[in-house]
């Protein structure tokens, strides 16, 4: 018979720190298929079954210090083949909203910051904002079938008001004529708000839900503002 | 009560190409093409709101092309570009640029030549992998770029 040299005890790891949310309680059967499941499985030693693990045992600071939730999309591959259920991209966003906001990596709370400032994340003023969006209207006119094209901004009463991701203000412009084209095209009754036409919002991957519901706030302000009927979030 | 109403990408577009509103010709793009299905449509949208948005983008698809495969896997199979959740600013490059190798093996595989996207951070990470493992000739399109292309106008 198998003799046991010795017995670690564990005592009974505490994990109350990641909250009351039902994954942090013991359901993982510690299968792996998270894992093998994970395109980014093996990168930094980061594995999803290692974060649950971990979350279970209470390591707070080792996890919220790692990059590993960084590393990982959030893309629910691992959640989608887990027998459990375990909501592994919801408690990867619990463990990012946990880093202090100082070191969360990149540009991510700094973009978001400057989001909150001054309504989008480039800090792009508002007669920067019309002019880059005249211009690329300019251009639309100019080709043939749509001479009579402008851009509604701030157009009361629209069916649609449409937000803008900050890159097709900044460095991709010509994206912005596809829908333009095709708003024409169907002869849609759109427009675009001068202020606070941030469509993307990086309080949904920093976990910074108080942010989140800020950005998400000003749009529905757009919205009542111009009283448009439907919104069109593309982003 | 609801003080207002909303859109998807992928209703509006189905919306006007149902109404008659905006015109396609199939004949105007005649390269083989792939969809990949953007975690947060599909995957995470049926998992949050019980509706993934699978066979949406795929009728659009059947009205702008002759010739689109699947990828395999897709739908709640789908592999992750590698840019979602944030990960195109968090510096994290090297790091993004691995990860994406299993979506740019599924598209070879498909021996596709484009491959149509409703994300603009599923774009974004494309255009990256595609400088990176050799397949500059991969074209990245986003679908209502697609549907904007093959319009015809009255």
């Amino acid at each position: 018979m198998m003799k046991t040299d010795k017995i670690v005890e564990m005592g009974h790891p505490d994990c109350s720190c990641f909250g009351s949310l039902p994954y942090t309680r013991d359901y993982c059967i510690t299968c792996g298929i998270c894992s093998s499941s994970c395109p980014v499985s093996g990168v930094d030693g980061f594995d999803p079954r290692k974060v649950v693990r971990m979350v279970s045992f209470g390591m707070r600071e080792e996890i919220v210090g790692s990059r590993w939730p960084w590393i990982c999309t959030m893309c629910g591959k691992c959640e989608n083949a887990c027998p459990m259920d375990i909501d592994i991209p919801g408690i990867i966003r619990k463990i990012r909203s946990m880093r202090d906001r100082d070191h969360v990596p990149g540009i991510l709370h700094k973009g978001l910051d400057t989001a909150i400032q001054t309504g989008n994340n480039l800090g792009l003023p508002q007669e920067d904002f019309t002019f880059i969006l005249k211009d690329v209207g300019a251009e639309i006119a100019e080709e043939p079938g749509f001479e009579n094209f402008s851009v509604p901004i701030d157009k009361m009463d629209a069916n649609i008001l449409t937000t803008i991701h900050n890159k097709l203000v900044n460095t991709h412009t010509d994206d912005l004529k596809h829908w333009w084209k095709i708003f024409y095209a169907a002869g849609e009754d759109w427009t675009v708000p001068s202020i606070n036409w941030e469509g993307t919002n990086w309080g949904l991957f920093t976990g910074d839900d108080d942010r989140m519901k800020i950005m998400v706030g000003r749009i529905v302000e757009n919205m009542e503002r111009l009283q448009a009927k439907h919104l069109l979030w593309p982003e | 009560m609801e003080k207002f109403g909303t859109y998807t990408v992928f209703e509006l577009l189905i919306k006007y190409i149902k109404e008659g509103r905006i015109k396609l010709d199939k004949t105007k793009v005649s390269v083989k093409a792939a969809y990949h299905d953007p975690c947060n449509y599909g995957r995470k949208a049926q998992k949050l709101f019980g509706h993934g948005f699978f066979e949406e983008p795929r009728w659009i698809l059947d009205q702008c092309l002759e010739d689109w495969v699947d990828l395999y896997p897709a739908k709640m199979g789908q592999f992750c570009c590698g840019g979602g959740g944030g990960t195109l600013v968090t510096g994290y490059d090297e790091e993004r640029i691995f990860y994406g190798r299993k979506k740019m093996e599924q598209i070879r595989e498909a021996g596709v030549t484009m491959i149509v996207v409703p994300c603009h951070s599923c774009h974004g990470q494309l255009n990256a992998l595609k400088k990176r493992y050799e397949m500059e000739d991969l074209q990245i399109k986003y679908l209502w770029e697609l549907v904007s292309d093959i319009m015809v106008l009255p």
